[in-house]
């Protein structure tokens, strides 16, 4: 399938602008200037350099910043609600939604009396470093201990791009599939934790939440993997005394 | 995917360092694209195309050279390198622990320019 690109891919970029390319070779004064410039530069670098002006903003503030991911409806709301009721009387924690349009998200974290910013991408199926870095100056973060990023819902992209996080954290849901570790390596393979979200729903789904964990752990050995339920709140003890551990850290 | 930004963060490295040495356009662009960084080489060109009218880049062409997925595996101590755009384990002996070495890379290389 993956062919070799280099001679193919040239000649169609040859054939497709041809005519441009005789019309400079007949020219002489275009022969004459023609020099190679070195640039070596990664193409993402705007973005990472974005990113880690993020994380030096984060860091002179004293915040540890999680990048929350997942597939849509997965529970990063959810999970982040059941998380500041569990930790907001020892850690002061600040919440940035990500979403494509709406801000239903940024409301339901707003009644908590939590301080809330929510990112509308418009089109975007991530957050990037750049969003990120237009919003930092509204929040407190200099009197915040924890901010989450909850990114947009998706289980591909925001795992690619950098936006100044300590830490990426991953839900997935039972429901979603007992295969969805090895469709999707790489969130699998960039995140700290894995939240397993409800748990409740096993008795009725056919996920084998077993394969589920090896494939994960072969992916990733040193995920720490964490199985709750934000409906029934079953196993989320683990999950908030693991994050403020981290966080203290 | 994301072919369109990478064209456009492409175009703008490009033509910033051919203004700075004092250039007028750019020829060609030479760019390294990972097997591995979920960025088809078709995708790319056609994004470069559609979107490099009325910059430097105007009539320039992309070359692009794909670097194979290579790795190390944690287990049986051995470099590895497949064709496929991703590795599940190593192929030597089938561990999932391993380091990627390469195949990652969205890397720009140099410009012809005059």
């Amino acid at each position: 399938m993956c062919r070799s690109v280099n001679e193919s891919m040239v000649k169609n970029a040859l054939m497709y602008d041809n005519k441009d390319i005789l019309r400079r070779r007949e020219s002489p004064e275009r022969r004459l200037h023609r020099v190679k410039i070195k640039v070596v530069s990664r193409i993402l670098e705007a973005n990472d350099r974005i990113a880690s002006d993020n994380r030096k903003k984060f860091n002179e503030a004293d915040v540890f910043v999680v990048n929350l991911m997942s597939a849509p409806g997965a529970g990063k709301t959810s999970l982040i609600e059941k998380t500041i009721k569990a930790l907001r009387n020892s850690l002061r924690i600040g919440v940035i939604e990500g979403d494509i349009a709406g801000t239903d998200d940024a409301q339901r974290i707003e009644v908590l009396g939590i301080p809330v910013i929510q990112i509308n991408t418009g089109s975007a199926c991530h957050l990037d470093a750049n969003m990120i870095n237009e919003v930092i100056d509204d929040l407190p973060i200099k009197d915040l201990d924890l901010l989450i990023v909850e990114n947009v819902g998706n289980l591909v992209c925001p795992a690619e791009f950098k936006i100044g996080e300590n830490m990426k954290c991953m839900i997935l849901s039972v429901a979603e599939g007992d295969d969805k570790p090895l469709k999707y390596p790489l969130m699998f393979q960039e995140s700290s934790a894995l939240i397993l979200n409800k748990i409740d729903l096993l008795p009725y789904i056919d996920a084998d939440i077993e394969k589920i964990k090896r494939d994960s752990l072969s992916l990733n050995p040193s995920l720490k993997i964490f199985e709750v339920s934000c409906k029934t709140g079953e196993g989320l003890a683990p999950w908030t005394e693991w994050l403020q551990k981290v966080v203290h850290k | 995917m994301h072919e369109v930004s990478i064209a456009l963060s492409l175009l703008n490295i490009a033509e910033r360092h051919c203004k700075k040495q004092g250039y007028q356009g750019i020829e060609s662009i030479a760019v390294k694209i990972g097997k591995a960084s979920g960025i088809m080489p078709e995708a790319l060109l056609f994004a470069f195309d559609a979107v490099k009218h009325g910059t430097l880049a105007e009539k320039a062409y992309l070359t692009i050279e794909e670097i194979p997925v290579s790795g190390y595996c944690h287990r049986c101590m051995k470099s590895f390198s497949v064709d496929e755009p991703f590795v599940l384990c190593c192929p030597n002996c089938g561990n999932m622990s391993f380091r990627l070495d390469s195949g990652r890379e969205l890397d720009i290389v140099e410009l012809d320019v005059f």
